[in-house]
């Protein structure tokens, strides 16, 4: 953000420091109000649940100051990690929807169509069913292996995805309808695998493919963090590079890009952030789109501005879903349609995403030519 | 006949002279593919857990004899499945031909237009939520999943006439879908699910003569109008202003090919799931071996050679683990995938 003030103060030099650009000021302030935003949610987040609290209990209980032992226990044992996986989660599947949507130059890229996620979910799946049995639920380190598992699967299909694309050189949009294709290969054979899964993995499995963040604890964090801490800084470093290949081929190689090797690179950041991420939570599916596109609506397109808001922005949309996810019971809508829908309080947040896509995708077609 | 689609009179003698020799290969063409079909019939009624010879199959088709064991067994399991995934296959195989002309898209098929998944959608939502629907109406609520796709898809057409764009515009509404029906898969029960999914995958395992009933009377109406699709589409090859000039209606033709292509489409997911890639595959094996991209040659001997390809992939399903069996969706994704990824680096080169 520095950055690019001292890069746009320079362009108009005769201006006082003041009349900064509007988009570079307005900027600051989003961040700024993001991350009260972002505070305020982690404390409704955990909040909400079958345990009542009040504000007050929970800032007790987070300064470990807490009045009875089972408020510190439940906030801090079990919702806190909760909340900061899908907070952290949030804010890699924007930054990998962002990279995505700038390297193809199409607002329909998302981390979901490049294979990458379905990659890291069917090598999940492929473990909880054949390797493990049902056994590793008890076992204290399935948040560590399971998310390994999904990362190195996730990885394998990103660079599968990158090679069968690749020729004479990589064109983006290729990479992604490849990465369609992969995915759809990926979904068939997780519906393969399921149908040998043992009942009781079932439902699991099926909250993998979903995306879910009920159960995350402490053992996720520690794996999500480090991933995150690698990669996010790496994509916000690259991102002086992507700008300049957002502008296109021929422009980016007219002025001295090594347009492969940066291609490559941003794309192994953008495969880093989503295995993490789905290795962690399961494939939530659309808040990598919807978060970039809301971030550019308020920035416009430049990465240095596009980037840090993606990852803010996904981050709030994924906790404010995971919020929806823990409180919303659907038995209503069963009795007004008359179907015989089971009135279960704890959606996986990975459907709640999934139903925002659908009034989003509509947006961007009624966007019209510009948008697609 | 040929004047129809070369309006240049000079063109159309040349083609007239060449007419006979190319008729000669449609039949010739036509006739090997019903001869594969055949045998793959008798060799899909022999082979199983309990084999039956040849001789016998005959016997029972055509006679009242044979073993009382092995004329159930052909009767009531071989021959619907046989004759179910004949039914998809040429359904499957016409629908991709008619969406491939009228977007003029070469990796135009259901499955990857999201048609496919948005009649999947609506089946899943029957299934789970135990929606009581009469029974043969099944394919109408398909139809409209379909539809609903089809028509955002038409829609698009209107925004953008890069093929690639459309492509990934119909891959983001097939991921949209498909994340509803996860949304909807989680509230079932374990065996609801397992049931969806093998669903999902596009299968036929286990459908009997109820589902060849259930399919029977769109097909037999959806193919017959599908054929006299031929002129409007070779127009539509031609491009939309060109198509335009020519004197049709684009955006209306579109719209009754897709209603048409889409009902085709529907009735097969509604009962064996979204098979994929027979649609893509089959029409392109069949330009290429007739030599011509006339729709009205290529329409029936499409839908033929899809009906070859997945009673082919169907028996591979059967007998690759057997006695396990594999959904056919499987195999066809199996073999489908690398093709469309041969077809795709084409697409893109012709950008």
């Amino acid at each position: 953000m520095i950055h690019s003030n001292v890069q746009t103060s320079k362009n108009n030099s005769i201006q006082l420091d003041d009349s900064r650009p509007f988009a570079v000021r307005r900027f600051a302030l989003m961040l700024v109000m993001s991350g009260i935003t972002i505070v305020m949610l982690v404390v409704l987040h955990i909040t909400v649940g079958t345990l009542d609290f009040t504000p007050r209990q929970i800032v007790l209980a987070l300064l470990n100051q807490a009045e009875d032992v089972v408020h510190r226990q439940v906030v801090f044992g079990l919702r806190l990690p909760r909340a900061l996986v899908a907070l952290v989660a949030g804010g890699m599947l924007g930054l990998a929807g962002a990279i995505l949507q700038t390297i193809t130059r199409n607002p329909l890229a998302e981390p979901g169509l490049m294979g990458v996620s379905s990659g890291a979910v069917l090598a999940i799946v492929l473990y909880i069913v054949f390797d493990a049995g049902g056994s590793i639920w008890d076992s204290a380190d399935s948040g560590l292996i399971l998310p390994f598992v999904g990362m190195v699967g996730g990885l394998i299909a990103g660079l599968t995805v990158y090679l069968l694309s690749y020729q004479r050189g990589s064109d983006p949009m290729r990479l992604v309808l490849v990465g369609v294709l992969i995915g759809g290969i990926n979904t068939a054979l997780i519906s393969v695998v399921l149908l040998a899964a043992q009942d009781e993995d079932v439902q699991r499995i099926v909250r993998w493919t979903v995306g879910s963040t009920s159960g995350r604890v402490w053992v996720h964090w520690h794996t999500i963090w480090p991933i995150a801490l690698a990669a996010i800084p790496l994509g916000l470093f690259s991102m002086s590079l992507a700008n300049i290949l957002q502008l296109g081929d021929s422009v980016a190689l007219g002025l001295g890009l090594a347009i492969e090797r940066t291609r490559f690179l941003l794309l192994c950041i953008a495969a880093l952030l989503t295995a993490g991420a789905v290795a962690v939570v399961g494939g939530v599916g659309f808040i990598g789109l919807i978060g970039p596109h809301m971030a550019r609506l308020m920035v416009g397109n430049d990465v240095r501005r596009l980037f840090p808001l993606s990852i803010v922005l996904t981050a709030i949309l994924l906790i404010i879903s995971d919020i929806v996810a823990r409180t919303i019971t659907i038995g209503w809508v069963g009795l007004i349609t008359g179907l015989d829908i089971p009135d279960t309080a704890g959606l996986p947040v990975g459907a709640v995403t999934a139903l925002l896509g659908a009034p989003f995708f509509l947006y961007l077609l009624l966007r019209g030519r510009s948008a697609l | 006949m040929s004047s129809s689609t070369m309006p240049i009179s000079q063109q159309s003698n040349d083609q007239s002279f060449q007419q006979p020799a190319h008729i000669r290969r449609v039949v010739l063409v036509g006739l090997l593919f019903l001869l594969v079909l055949c045998s793959t019939g008798i060799l899909a009624l022999m082979i199983g857990i309990t084999a039956i010879a040849p001789g016998e199959v005959l016997t029972i088709l055509f006679t009242d004899g044979g073993e009382r064991v092995s004329r159930i067994v052909i009767w009531e399991v071989r021959l619907p499945r046989f004759l179910l995934g004949a039914l998809a296959g040429a359904a499957m195989a016409v629908s991709g031909a008619m969406l491939q002309d009228a977007l003029k898209n070469i990796l135009a098929e259901p499955g990857l237009l999201g048609v496919s998944t948005g009649a999947s959608l609506v089946v899943a939502v029957i299934v789970i939520f135990n929606v009581a629907v009469p029974f043969g109406t099944l394919p109408i609520f398909a139809l409209i999943g379909g539809l609903g796709a089809g028509m955002v898809i038409l829609f698009a057409t209107r925004l953008t006439r890069d093929p690639v764009r459309m492509i990934l515009i119909g891959a983001a509404l097939g991921a949209l879908f498909g994340a509803l029906i996860t949304v909807v898969v989680v509230l079932g029960s374990p065996d609801e699910i397992r049931v969806l999914y093998a669903f999902l995958v596009g299968s036929l395992i286990g459908r009997d003569w109820q589902d060849v009933q259930l399919v029977l009377p769109w097909i037999a109406v959806a193919l017959p109008i599908a054929f006299f699709f031929g002129r409007p589409l070779n127009l539509l090859q031609l491009g939309d202003d060109m198509a335009e000039g020519l004197g049709l209606p684009v955006f209306r033709t579109r719209l009754i090919i897709f209603l048409v292509a889409i009902s085709l489409n529907a009735a097969i997911v509604a009962v064996c799931g979204p098979i994929g890639f027979v649609a893509l595959i089959a029409p392109h094996m069949v330009r290429g071996l007739l030599k011509t991209t006339d729709a009205r040659q290529v329409l029936p001997i499409s839908a033929l050679l899809g009906a070859v390809l997945l009673t082919i992939s169907d028996l591979l399903a059967r007998e690759i683990f057997s006695p396990a069996e594999l959904p056919v969706g499987l195999v066809t994704v199996a073999i489908g995938s690398p093709i469309a990824l041969f077809l795709l680096r084409r697409l893109l080169a012709q950008r």
